[in-house]
């Protein structure tokens, strides 16, 4: 029964140390992750935090200057009523385009204005066709 | 011909569910006939499903536009084998795909187990059709591939381009194979439990099947990581997305369970874990087959809100309760008969490795559902990212990859000082004297220097091995040393399969700390003529080249490339515009060493201004990786393929078990 127990006592370290490295690994590298409506409606909460935003590619309102790398879009939502406007700086990823759904991750300013660090669209999965398909019949 | 399909489908579905009721009929009221007319209706319900796997394959080749699947996955001018591959390029399809490759698993099964298992048979033909006729459900019922359009369409949308891609005609099916073989190793499990037979047999039986599994589940995560880096353009090959998580999941548990299985059939220990090992195994198939068509984990990757989802978590939930149930029942059952005895012994590194293991996969695991759990808890989303697994996984992955040098070696029950000495003494100083020069060469990344020390570590503990055990053959058996190498892996496949497999596993530790530590990234906006240096790359743009075919136009920056001053070639970084989609992707111009890969991106070029913008990534060692995954899946061949030893321990477990069975019956 001792060794048993000795054996109990050397898991529960792996476990504690598992459970250690989660908790802090998830509380250094957390980020809020909302969708454009939410970010619109908490604007004065969220200012000046780290964030995950998801909405669209605001109709005729990217910029883009190849020479720089600039780019400014408006993160609109889904119905293009409203919306944030976006600066980054960076290549374009392959599937950014105006009504395509984004990611940006960066900061959201007081002034109201995001800066994004990263772009990510929407992509790579195999059932992201079907997506395409529909937006087209609309 | 559509039509064919449709009513395959059905017939396969009452099929299916008329196996599981005629299976486990004949079993609880023994009578054979009805298990083995259940063994017949899973043949039927094969041959129906391939049936309507070809059905839809001729929709594809022949471009038959008035199915809403081929218009939606395939075009006129989507060359033949991405017509073939598009069976699996969208969600019905997948779903189709999915269960022609586990309805022919079954029956290779019924095959195999025609003459034995008379007692587990028919659960797991039970177990395997109850599955069958889930994806055969949602094909039915939800989505169909067979769906006409009211109006055939002149065109089709065509594959998504990302998935034009070679690695794409063979990642999905290797993962699927991995993903489907993990239900077979289940259903035996199921049949053990459901029997009470929870000896030998049913683990002896599927030893194979896990293998099979775990072969194509590390070639099909090796394959999508080479996707992602060639096809995706931002110089990495792992982002710890959702979806990847969801391949990443099984791979662990699955590796877990290879090894504790060890354990229960030398000792007769972790009975219980095992069991529990195959059956987690099972549900994170089911799982990330979920994750992936649900939606309910917002990922990189958009998914289609398929509606789809509610029937996987109650499928998911129903697996878990009937197992629970069984598992509770046959507790005292799966009681082990031996304990352990001493920390230093090969049954306590295995346990360990084996938490590590389960430990990675809880982890990852976590901070995959965490946005779910975050919202439903505070009503608020948070999200991690890869900060989140690289940080929880890295520590954890060093201390499995010093178990790997531990647990093979390392005697069993109770490690004598000598022992310890004679297989760790040499190692260990390699090792550390492998850190110390790292470090004294001025390396300041401490996880990359623990890696590769770790890395030296364990391949001089294999290393030892392989040569200890040819030395003995040439001193026993008088064979020259390439002859006793070859006997002593030929008639110990198993083991030294197995340290293969750990060769492999280390290069792939190696790539991954070295691309990740010493990755070199540059960004520059450029004319023609200029000249980018990045580490020993000297790279000029010449010149930008534009070509065009009825299926995408692309144009190609022509880089001139030296490496420390001498010319080495030229380089072609390609961004391409498929026609059908109106979209672009990026084509990665490699040059690849054992040393380093060159990894250019075209990424944008502007017509009025001439300026051209190119990312460049020098990923030193990142070959290993590919390699590594490699020399794993051969090792996995050497492990799997059959020794006459085994067979007769095999043969041996099945008449212990058949007289059992016989006394029993009488």
């Amino acid at each position: 029964m001792d060794r048993n127990r000795r054996f109990i006592v050397g898991a529960s370290i792996i476990v504690a140390a598992v459970a250690y490295l989660v908790y802090t690994g998830i509380r250094e590298t957390s980020v809020y992750y909302l969708t454009i409506d939410e970010l619109l409606s908490r604007r004065a909460e969220v200012a000046g935090e780290g964030l995950r935003v998801a909405g669209r590619v605001g109709a005729k309102s990217v910029q883009w200057n190849p020479a720089t790398l600039d780019l400014t879009f408006r993160l609109a939502n889904f119905e293009d009523s409203d919306g944030v406007a976006v600066a980054y700086n960076g290549v374009l990823p392959d599937m950014f385009a105006e009504g395509r759904d984004v990611i940006v991750e960066g900061t959201y300013a007081r002034d109201g204005s995001f800066h994004a660090r990263t772009l990510l669209t929407s992509c790579p999965s195999k059932y992201e066709a079907e997506a395409g398909a529909e937006v087209a019949k609309e | 011909m559509v039509d064919l399909g449709l009513l395959s489908l059905r017939l396969a579905l009452i099929g299916g569910l008329y196996a599981v009721l005629a299976a486990i009929y004949g079993a609880v009221a023994r009578r054979p006939a009805y298990a083995r007319s259940a063994r017949q209706a899973a043949y039927a319900v094969h041959a129906l499903v391939a049936v309507a796997a070809l059905v839809l394959w001729r929709a594809l080749v022949t471009r038959d536009f008035s199915l809403e699947y081929v218009a939606s996955y395939a075009s006129s001018t989507l060359s033949l084998p991405y017509r073939i591959a598009a069976l699996w390029g969208g969600q019905a399809g997948s779903l189709l795909f999915w269960a022609l490759i586990l309805t022919t698993m079954s029956t290779v099964v019924h095959l195999q187990n025609r003459e034995r298992n008379a007692a587990l048979m028919p659960y797991v033909t039970a177990t395997l059709m109850a599955i069958a006729a889930f994806f055969l459900g949602l094909l039915v019922f939800m989505t169909s591939p067979f769906e006409r359009l009211p109006v055939p369409a002149a065109e089709g949308a065509d594959l998504n381009p990302l998935l034009q891609n070679y690695w794409m005609l063979i990642h999905p099916p290797a993962l699927y194979l991995g993903y489907v073989g993990c239900s077979v190793p289940f259903a035996f499990a199921i049949a053990a439990l459901a029997t009470g037979r929870l000896g030998d047999v049913w683990i002896r039986t599927t030893r194979r099947w896990t293998l099979f599994a775990w072969f194509f589940l590390t070639l099909g995560n090796m394959l999508g990581a080479r996707w992602a880096y060639e096809e995706l353009g931002w110089g990495g090959y792992w982002a710890w997305d959702p979806v990847e998580n969801a391949a990443f999941m099984p791979w662990l548990s699955c590796t877990a369970f290879l090894h504790s299985v060890m354990i229960q059939e030398k000792k007769n220990m972790l009975k219980m874990w095992n069991m529990v090992l195959v059956l987690l195994t099972f549900c994170l198939t089911i799982f990330g087959t979920f994750l992936t068509r649900s939606g309910v984990v917002s990922s990189v990757h958009s998914f289609t809100q398929s509606g789809l989802g509610p029937f996987f978590v109650a499928f998911l939930l129903s697996v878990i309760a009937v197992v629970a149930g069984l598992v509770v029942w046959r507790r005292p059952l799966l009681r082990g008969e031996n304990e352990i005895d001493s920390f230093l012994s090969r049954e306590a590194a295995f346990l360990f490795n084996n938490l590590l293991l389960v430990g990675i996969a809880f982890a990852t695991f976590w901070g995959t559902v965490f946005p779910v759990i975050s919202e439903a808890v505070r009503g608020i989303k948070i999200t991690v990212g890869p900060p989140f697994f690289n940080k929880v996984n890295a520590p954890l992955g060093l201390a499995l990859l010093f178990m790997t040098g531990v647990g093979p070696v390392i005697a069993w029950r109770r490690a004598s000082a000598r022992n310890l000495r004679r297989s760790f003494a040499v190692p260990l100083g390699v090792g550390f004297a492998t850190g110390a020069a790292i470090f004294a060469s001025g390396w300041r990344n401490y996880y990359a220097v623990v890696c590769f020390s770790l890395a030296v570590f364990v391949l001089a503990t294999i290393f030892m091995e392989f040569y200890r055990g040819t030395r003995a053959r040439q001193a026993l058996m008088g064979e020259p040393a390439p002859r006793a190498l070859a006997n002593l892996v030929g008639k110990n496949r198993r083991r030294y399969g197995g340290y293969v497999i750990h060769v492999g596993v280390v290069m792939v530790f190696v790539g991954v700390a070295a691309s990740s530590a010493f990755r070199l990234e540059e960004q520059e906006t450029i004319r023609k003529g200029d000249v980018v240096q990045v580490g020993a790359f000297t790279l000029t743009y010449q010149d930008i080249h534009f070509t065009e075919d009825a299926h995408y136009s692309s144009m190609l920056a022509e880089i001139a490339v030296a490496k420390n001053g001498a010319p080495v070639g030229t380089l072609f970084p390609e961004k391409r515009f498929y026609k059908k989609q109106q979209q672009p992707t990026t084509e990665v111009a490699l040059r690849s060493t054992l040393a380093e890969d060159l990894y250019l991106v075209l990424g944008s070029y502007d017509d009025a201004t001439g300026l051209m913008t190119m990312i460049v990534f020098v990923n030193p060692l990142v070959n290993w990786l590919w390699i590594g995954g490699l020399v794993m899946v051969l090792g996995t061949v050497i492990v799997m393929s059959p020794t006459a030893a085994e067979q007769r321990a095999l043969a041996a477990a099945l008449a212990v078990e058949e007289r059992g069975l016989e006394a029993a019956l009488r």
